[in-house]
Formats: C-alpha cells, structure tokens, sequence
C-alpha cells in the first residue's frame, strides 16, 4: 500500500467518487480511502438522479467534468421533464437510475482513472499538525500522508439507526458507522451537530398489483443531463423525423467516440462476468421502465396514528432533526392530518433487481407496522418486504466552518463535502465533492481555490448557504434558493461555467472546442435571426413569440445544433426579462467583491450589535455580500462593516 | 444587500464622519421656548459633560445612566453661562446607543448657541442635520422605515406633519406594509410550490387562492399611495397659487393671508412682475402660498416671463386661487382660465366686495363652484377663505394622517410594488405557463415592500411553504 498521496478523498459516496475522480483528472495522486470497494457510488437512498433544483446541480457538474450526469444517463431506466410547461428557469430532469449499475459503472470509471489508487480501510483519525492537515490515520494505525485530504462520510459519523424501538450503530443499513473519526474532529475543534433521515422499506416487485395502479412512463426522446450521452444518442438517432437533415447534423460525437473505445480497452475485465460493459451497459435511454403511482387513504393512516409511539420518531428516540421537505410518513399523517392521502410512488430499483422503491412512505416503525401499514395501500396489498424502512441519525459538521473553496477554516488543507455539511441528497452531495476535489487538487499544487458564486452557478448558491447560514436541518436544494433562477439555468449551465471548466482542465480539449464553436454559433445566429426579415419583420421578432420555435422560424439557411437553438428560442423570448436579472445580479454581487480580512477582529468593532459581532467572528465571512446574508446580522451592521472596511483599506 | 445602505454607508464615508468621534447639536426648534435642549453623542460625550458642566460631586461620568442632575454649565474661565439640567443616558441605552448628555438650559437661541459653542470647544463636533438619527440608524436602533419618519420629523414643518411622523414611528406605517409583505410572501410561496415541487407533490388546487390575494394586495397598495398624497402634502407643504387678472387685488390678498406686507401694493396694474412666495400655516398644513403676476395679454417682456412662471407654478399648484373683482365680475378671459383649472384645486375669489354695491349678477353664473366674497383691503372674508382652502388641502383624501406615508422612497418602492404585483396578477390569469416570470414579478413586488420593513424575501419564503404544504415524496 502506498502511504503517500497529493489528495486523499475519505468515503466512495457520490461525493467522494466526485471528489476523488476530479483530483486525479486534474493530475494529483489520489486515493480514496472506503470500507467497501463494491460499495462506492451506492444509491442508499431512492435510485433517482435529477429532479427540481437538483438537476440544475448535476448538468453543472457535467459541464465541469464531473461524472454523475453521465453516469446517471448511462444506467438511467427512466428519463422524465419536470415543470416543462412552468419556464425554462424551472425546467428539470428525473431519471430513474438502475441501482445496481449505477455504482457499477463508476467503479468502472474509477478503475480505469489514472493517478486514482482505492484504499481499503477505516480512517480513524485526520493527522493535523499546527493547523495543516498531514494525512489519515487509518484502522491499523498507520498514517497515510497527503497534501490536502477531503472528508465525505455521509450518513457514516456515528450512524445510529433506527427500526421502531429497535437501533444499532451502522452507516447505511448493513454498513458498520465511523466512531473514532467523529470523536477525532471534535477533539480538533470542530462543532458537530446530530441529523436524521429516513428511507423507505424495499418491496418485492412480484408481489404488487400494478393493474390497481396508475402508470408513469418515462419520455421519447430521453432528455439526458450529460453533454456526452446527448451525443452518443444523437449518433444512433440521427434525427429520424427529418431524415433530409441528416447529413447536416454539426455533431461529430466525437467525445462520445473516444469514450467508448477508452472503456471497451479497460473495462473488459470487469464487463465479462455481468455480460455488458459496465461503461455502457446499454444504448442510454434505451427501454425505459415505468413508474407506478398509488396513494395512502385513511385505514393507512390509522394504522400510523395507532403506533405512533412505536415509532423512533415519535417514540423520543431520535434526537436529530428530520426534514421538512422529505418527511416521513408519521410527520405527514402528525403534521398535515387533515390531508385524506399521500401519493405513493412505486420506483423500480433496476432492470435485473426485484427491489421496489415506495417513495413516500419512509418511515421507523416497527418492522410488522410497517408491514400493516404498506398493505394498507391500494395496489400494495400482497407486497411482500426486503427489508424495512428506517431511519438513520448521524453526525454532521456545521459548515459554517468551511470557507467558499469547502475547505475547513481551522485545518489547512481539509476540506469536506456530502452529507457530512448537512446537506441531503446524491446531487447535493456530487455537486459540493466536485468543488472540494478541485479545490483540494488546486491546494496540493499550491494554487488558490476556484471559487463558485451566486451569480454563476447552483453550485455557488448551495455553498453560500451553506458557509453563510449552516443548516439547522439537511440541506436540498430548491430553484427558489436562487435569486437569480432566471440566469442559472439547467439548459444554460455549459454556457455560465465554459470558463470555469476551461481553467480546470478536466474537460477535453475537444468538448471545450465544441463550447466555444456553440457559443459561437449562438451569437452569430441572433445577429442573422435579428437582421433578417420575413413580410417586414425580423426572424428574432417572430421568434420572440410564446408559440414559435426556431425550427419554424429560421428560413433552412442555417443549421445549428439542438443545444444553441433552446438557447435562441429562450433568449429570444426571455430577452426583456435576462436583461433585466443580469442588470440586477451585476449590482447584486458588487458586495461579493469586497472582500473581507480574515484576520479582522471583530470585537474591535464597537458599533457592531454585539449578537452581530458574535455571528460574525463565528462565520468569519470571506466577502460583505456573504456577511449580510449571515442571520443575525442586520443591514445596519453591515452599513457599518463596509465603512470599517473602507477605513481598513484607506489606512492599509 | 440594500442599497440603501451602501448608499448611506458610503455617504458617512464621505462626508469623513467616524463613529468614534461625539457630535453635538441643539435638539429643539430655532426660537422662542421655554427649555433649549443640547444634546451631545460619542464616546465622549460623558467627558464633555466633565467638562462644560458644574455639578455637586460625583462628576457626571461617574454617575448611573437615566439619571438626571441640577448645575451650571461654565464657560472657559469657570463663569457660569446658564442654570441647567444635565440628563445622562449610557450606551446602548440612549436614543443613538452612544453615551448621551442632554443639557436643558433655559429658552432662548442666544444660551443656547453658547451653550453649544461651548460644547464644540471641548472636543465636540456639529452634528450634521438627522445625524443622530442616522446613528441610531447605523447602531441599530430603529428600522429603515423608522429612520426615515425620524428625519422627516426634524423637518416637519407643523404641528400635524410632526403627529404623522410621530404615528409611523410608532409603527403604524411598518404595520400595514407587514400585513402586505405577509400577504405576497403567502402569494409567493404558493407560486414558488408550484415550481419546486412537482405537480403529484402538491395539492391540484394551490395557485386558486392567490388571484384573490393578489387582488386584496393590489388594493392595499393603491390604499397607501393615496395616502401618500397626504404625506406629501404633510412634509412637502401644499402650493397655493394665487392668480387673476391684473389689479384684482392678489397682493392685497397675499399680504392680508399672511397678516403683514410682503408683497408692493400698488394701483399700476403689472405691478408683480415675478412670483413671490411665502410660508404660512394654517390649521397644522404648511403652506407655500405663491402671488403670481396678473394674467393678461402684454408685451412686455419682464411680464411675459412673470406670466410664464405664474403658469407653470399654477401647474404643480395644490389649491388654485383665482381672484375677480366683484365690482367688475368675470368676463370671458376670467372664465377661459378657471375653465383650465381642475375644479378641485379652484376658489373663486370674489374680491374688493366693499367697493361693490351689489354682487353683480354674472357672479351666479360661477356659483356652482367654491366661491368665497372678500375684501383683503378691509379684511372680509379672510377667515372664510382659510376654510375654503384647508377644505380643498383635506377635501378628496379619505385618509387620515394616521398613516400618511411620508418618504418619498416610500412612494417609489410602493409604486415599485403595485406595478409587480399588477404584472403577476395579470400573468397568472392570462397563461397558467410561464410561472417562472409570474415568480419573478411577485419576488420583486415582495422585495420592494421589504426594503421599506428591511424584511429579506428569502428567509421567509422556504419557511412560508413548508408551513403550509406536507411537501416531498
């Protein structure tokens, strides 16, 4: 075993493997330090990727280089739009992502990533010495050294989990949790603080009555959330609706190419013993599989009023904070009683798998309640379980610890990601991994963070919050956390972080290529659309009309790909609206750029509201944009931070 | 942030004001009072007292704040200058949250002035006009909205001015823009539902009730700019304009209103040749009352541009007072005039009554309109003619001061809000789909009414949601 690394990524969730894959495409020597190489990149939680919010996250990480669009696409069983009547600036994807590949196919990915080495083992402990982090001690004492290490345990710091009155200590059921690293952090500093969440049981496909139930299929065409599956399916699907167009198609799909002959060389191995490449284990998008929904009614809700004592919940066991936006079905029936039902949505887990998902019915009764109550359920009443539901607490760190860059104010070279920062959800989770292995590769190499902001990117709004206001419950990200949602668009993310994505190199030169050339293509085409008329007035006019799309508009001279004409018909149609939040971001974030001394001392400060002062020696703010957004500091702390600092700098 | 705030920021930075330093100023009206107050403000304002103040021990630093002691206040060389109250107030517990003397010393703008000269000898600094404010301000002690009543109250120039800025500083003001900020964040969230969670997430029925409030929004919002008006007319003063053909008698009016002679009386007609104007108050409205030059055909070109002026500050005026000469009565050019003039702005003066006989017969035909008789040169009529016009000041506003709006940035973020709001309503009954534009408008409308309570959209609106719908699958 090699005890020496640039990055070590601790944990193989969807934030580690995000982590761990940046770090080393960016040429560092990392390792990931899991208990469980097999279980890297499992969907412990509901087989989904995407969704409102969440899947603004994941295209981001796709422009970036990350890797959990593409893996979703490529082991999706389902692919459905969200919102696609409510505007573009809340438009979304959901896929259903085939459980058992999913973590197979990253796997994959990382086996066959280079400077990527997986360590099997517990970290025990984080080796800092006088403030900068050295390594990781590991289970048999040994300490494996690096230049930056990234944190992302998950649900795994003092897992506790709960089945009625019934708990043990685990990280994910039949996992073991992590004491000693959580007693390790606290004995460095930091402030941990106790969360819970839930998961459903899991039903045997078999025995459900799915005639009783109303059916979701997924779309045709796939919307997918990667540049690459896009090219891969429109190299199959050469726009078969219009086959005079065929020649024109601008794409090459070359990184699609590329990638498939890399996986095809490296994959064999692994591939042979399930019969498909795990790489991609079939054409993306190819045979989707439904969804089933069916709903509670009142004899389910009887059967949980009638045990809710029973409940961890509600019995006083838990003492972590639940959420308030993913409840468990006893806070639905407790909380909004009046309601005669609650949908359920029956999700398969894979193609192969006879796991059922029942989304909304999380919950910690005990295992025969559960039972009772999941019968209770039109549809569900033979269901047979493979396992019950619970709930799990954990430990997590306050991240207002962290700085922007998700590296820990009080050890150098730390950072962490995932759930560990309060956060809930695989994209939430991807998202701040990505960010923290870039940044801990950029540290390793001695270089300053690359850092996301409101005005760029989800990304950036969901660090903000995080740095700026903790979570007093698991953090999700919702479109309406965005101030500027209108801008921060799931369709637009390539064209916001090209630049980002260019300084990281991660990316290939090729995509970046096809970036520029698209982003080229849509300023040629407005000038063309705006300078070009029909009966007297211009395409861009007609094209500005809520019905028409720039298929119908343009008059066949030019062809551009799907990608740059969405952003036409939407810039067009937009056009008053975008210009009025791009002014408004613009003035927005003139307080971001003031940036603050972290050294300043705000007890100093006199004319600071002392709760103010608190706060803020707490946070330690980076900028005053992120000092006024702190709770508990009012604008007039603020008024008076600014003219401090404008004095600082005058004698400075 | 608020840009308020940088904008007031920035103006302490540049106006070199520190908040280290202890400013001083006379805290009540120039004049004739019983009392004049000094007060002072800073770190160094118990020092000051040290100073300036002669007490029996302790000294005033080494007394308890909220308390109060009799002395003299002393000149450079120990000779007393006035018999004062000195009142200690300690931070945080002072109107600015700094330590804070206030000296009472007798009426009289001379002591005073002394008194303050005194003080800015000692280490003091004038303080700039609504400083204090401005620091209670920055300290956090009174919201934006608060702050603002504040100033206009140092500028009130009347007594009823004063009581409406007195009522939304007690909060009356930030009352009624809480229930409206409350009402577009339940709006909001209902719409913001919509969008985040998807449609078998939440009930089928949730946008229905938000037409309703908008509406309910809409009106409260138009509510409050009619008050505005009143506010305006509060803090600003009302323009009273009179006007008339030449040598009907204006000046005589003007001067007979305000009880002295400002205005060259004379029996050449053309006599004001500019517009002359005055301040007066009457039953608690201030008022700009403007003498225009007389309204004819002339050509001479000092007139003329007396003429012009007496038309364009007829434009902005308040209340219109047209003057005829009753022993003449109007004729066609008098009647071509008020025709112009909104008839809820217009008195009709009949003037000089004393050297009619009778009122002539065509006086009936402008009965139908406020018509007051007057001789300004023997002084009939004047009292009735001062009911006409605060008639007309309060006539047509069915809003009491109680919540006038005052500030003019009031207006403008509450006009801010009406047109959103308006945008919203409009879009949601129009196309049910681009919501996200609908979302957008309501945020600004939310945002706008915030900025005037400091409330922050964001925070509140999250909260809103889950507190309403069992949201999440």
């Amino acid at each position: 075993m090699k005890t020496e690394f640039d990055v070590i990524v601790i944990g193989g969730g969807h934030a580690g493997y995000e982590a761990a894959l940046a770090s080393a495409r960016m040429g560092c020597r990392t390792a990931m330090i899991c208990m469980d190489r097999n279980a890297i990149g499992r969907m412990s939680c509901n087989p989904s990727i995407g969704g409102i919010g969440k899947s603004h996250i994941v295209a981001e990480i796709d422009a970036l280089g990350g890797e959990m669009a593409r893996n979703a696409d490529y082991t999706g069983i389902q692919f459905r739009t969200l919102n696609r009547r409510k505007g573009p600036a809340v438009q979304a994807t959901r896929l259903q992502c085939d459980k058992e590949w999913f973590p197979r196919r990253i796997q994959a990915v990382i086996s066959n990533t280079r400077h990527l080495d997986i360590i099997e083992t517990v970290a025990i402990g984080i080796d800092v010495v006088s403030g900068r982090v050295r390594g990781v001690e590991v289970e048999d004492g040994t300490i494996i050294k690096a230049k930056s290490v990234v944190l992302a345990t998950g649900t795994f710091l003092s897992g506790k989990i709960h089945v009625g009155k019934t708990n043990w200590a685990g990280g994910r059921i039949g996992e073991k949790a992590a004491y000693s690293l959580s007693m390790s952090l606290k004995k460095i500093g930091f402030r941990m603080g106790r969360l819970k969440t839930g998961t459903p049981p899991r039903l045997h496909k078999d025995s459900l009555d799915y005639d009783r139930m109303e059916i979701q299929p997924g779309e045709y065409p796939p919307p997918f959330l990667s540049w690459d599956a896009r090219n891969d399916w429109r190299m199959f699907h050469v726009e078969q609706s219009d086959s005079a167009s065929a020649e024109s198609v601008p794409f090459t799909a070359h990184s699609a190419i590329k990638f498939q002959t890399q996986s095809a060389e490296s994959a064999s191995g692994d591939s042979s013993v399930f019969g498909r490449d795990p790489i991609r284990p079939w054409p993306p998008g190819q045979d989707q599989m439904p969804c089933w929904l069916t709903r509670t009614n009142e004899r389910t809700h009887d059967i949980i009023r009638q045990h809710l004592g029973d409940s961890a919940l509600y019995g006083g066991m838990i003492e972590g904070t639940g959420v308030r936006y993913c409840p468990s079905i006893e806070d639905k029936i407790v909380k909004f009683g009046h309601h005669e039902s609650h949908h359920i949505f029956i999700e398969p887990e894979g193609r192969d798998l006879v796991e059922v998902y029942p989304n909304g019915t999380s919950n910690s009764l005990p295992e025969d309640v559960q039972l009772r109550m999941i019968r209770s359920i039109v549809g569900l009443e033979r269901a047979e379980f493979i396992r019950p539901g619970y709930a799990i607490e954990y430990d997590y760190s306050d991240p207002t610890q962290l700085s922007v860059s998700l590296e820990t104010k009080e050890v150098e070279g730390f950072f962490m990601a995932g759930q560990i920062n309060g956060t809930t959800g695989y994209e939430e989770a991807g998202g701040q991994g990505f960010v923290a292995g870039v940044n801990a590769a950029l540290k390793a190499r001695g270089e300053s963070p690359v850092l996301f902001g409101r005005h760029d990117s989800y990304l950036g709004v969901m660090i903000d919050d995080l740095v700026t206001k903790g979570v007093d419950e698991p953090y999700r990200m919702f479109t309406s956390r965005a101030e500027h949602r209108l801008v921060l668009r799931q369709d637009n993310a390539w064209i916001r972080l090209a630049d980002k994505a260019r300084s990281l190199g991660i990316v290939s030169d090729e995509r970046l290529r096809a970036y520029d050339s698209a982003r080229a293509e849509i300023d040629r085409e407005v000038e063309r659309l705006k300078s070009t008329y029909r009966s007297g007035v211009s395409l861009w006019q007609l094209l500005k009309r809520p019905e028409s799309v720039y298929r119908e508009v343009e008059d066949g001279l030019s062809r551009v790909r799907p990608e740059v004409a969405l952003q036409l018909e939407i810039d067009a149609k937009y056009e008053g609206y975008i210009a009025r939040e791009l002014d408004r971001m613009r003035r927005a974030s003139r307080p971001d750029e003031i940036r603050i001394p972290q050294d300043i001392d705000y007890k100093y400060i006199a004319s600071i509201r002392i709760e103010a002062r608190e706060k803020l020696s707490r946070v330690r703010p980076e900028t005053l944009g992120q000092a006024s957004r702190i709770p508990g500091v009012n604008p007039a702390d603020v008024a008076i931070l600014s003219v401090w600092l404008e004095r600082l700098r005058g004698v400075g | 942030m608020d840009s308020d705030l940088f904008e007031i920021a920035h103006s302490v930075k540049h106006s070199g004001m520190s908040y280290l330093d202890t400013i001083a100023a006379i805290a009540t009206a120039p004049g004739e009072g019983g009392v004049a107050i000094i007060r002072v403000s800073g770190p160094d304002a118990l020092a000051v007292a040290d100073a300036v103040f002669r007490c029996p021990p302790p000294l005033p630093s080494q007394r308890r704040g909220g308390t109060f002691v009799f002395g003299r206040v002393v000149d450079v060389n120990g000779a007393p200058i006035d018999e004062a109250l000195l009142l200690l107030m300690r931070a945080p517990r002072s109107y600015t949250r700094e330590d804070t003397v206030e000296i009472q010393c007798h009426g009289g703008p001379v002591v005073a002035r002394n008194i303050l000269q005194r003080v800015l000898g000692v280490g003091a600094r004038a303080a700039e006009p609504g400083e204090f404010t401005k620091r209670a301000f920055l300290n956090g002690r009174i919201d934006l909205a608060q702050a603002e009543a504040v100033a206009d109250l140092i500028r009130a120039r009347s007594d009823r001015a004063a009581a409406a800025a007195i009522q939304q500083l007690a909060g009356s003001l930030s009352n009624e823009i809480v229930i409206i900020y409350e009402s577009l964040i339940e709006a909001s969230a209902n719409v913001e539902a919509t969008l985040d969670f998807s449609d078998q997430e939440i009930p089928p029925d949730v946008l229905d009730p938000v037409q309703g409030k908008l509406r309910a929004t809409i009106a409260a919002l138009r509510d409050l700019l009619g008050s505005w008006n009143e506010g305006h007319l509060l803090r600003d003063g009302a323009t009273v304009v009179i006007a008339g053909k030449p040598n009907v008698g204006k000046s005589t009016l003007l001067n007979a209103l305000l009880g002295r002679d400002r205005a060259i009386v004379s029996h050449v007609p053309g006599t004001t040749r500019d517009t002359i104007e005055e301040s007066l108050v009457l039953d608690g409205y201030p008022i700009r009352l403007v003498d225009t030059a007389g309204i004819r055909e002339t050509n001479c070109a000092v007139e003329q541009e007396g003429i012009r002026r007496a038309n364009s500050e007829l434009a902005s005026a308040d209340v219109c007072l047209y003057v005829v000469d009753a022993s003449v009565g109007p004729d066609d050019e008098d009647r071509r005039f008020m025709a112009c003039v909104q008839e809820s702005k217009l008195i009709v003066v009949l003037n000089k009554v004393d050297l009619a006989g009778a009122p002539n017969k065509d006086i009936s035909t402008i009965c139908s309109l406020s018509t007051v008789y007057t001789s300004s040169k023997i002084g009939i009529g004047l009292s009735e003619l001062r009911d006409a016009i605060v008639r007309k000041l309060s006539g047509g506003l069915t809003h009491s001061a109680h919540h006038a709006l005052i500030s003019t940035r009031h207006r403008a973020l509450i006009e801010e809000a009406l047109q959103s709001t308006l945008a919203a309503a409009e879009r949601l009954e129009q196309e049910r789909g681009a919501l996200d534009i609908a979302a957008l408008q309501l945020r600004d409308a939310t945002e706008a009414v915030g900025r005037i309570i400091g409330k922050s959209y964001h925070d509140e609106l999250l909260d809103s949601i889950f507190g309403k719908f069992c949201i999440g699958k």
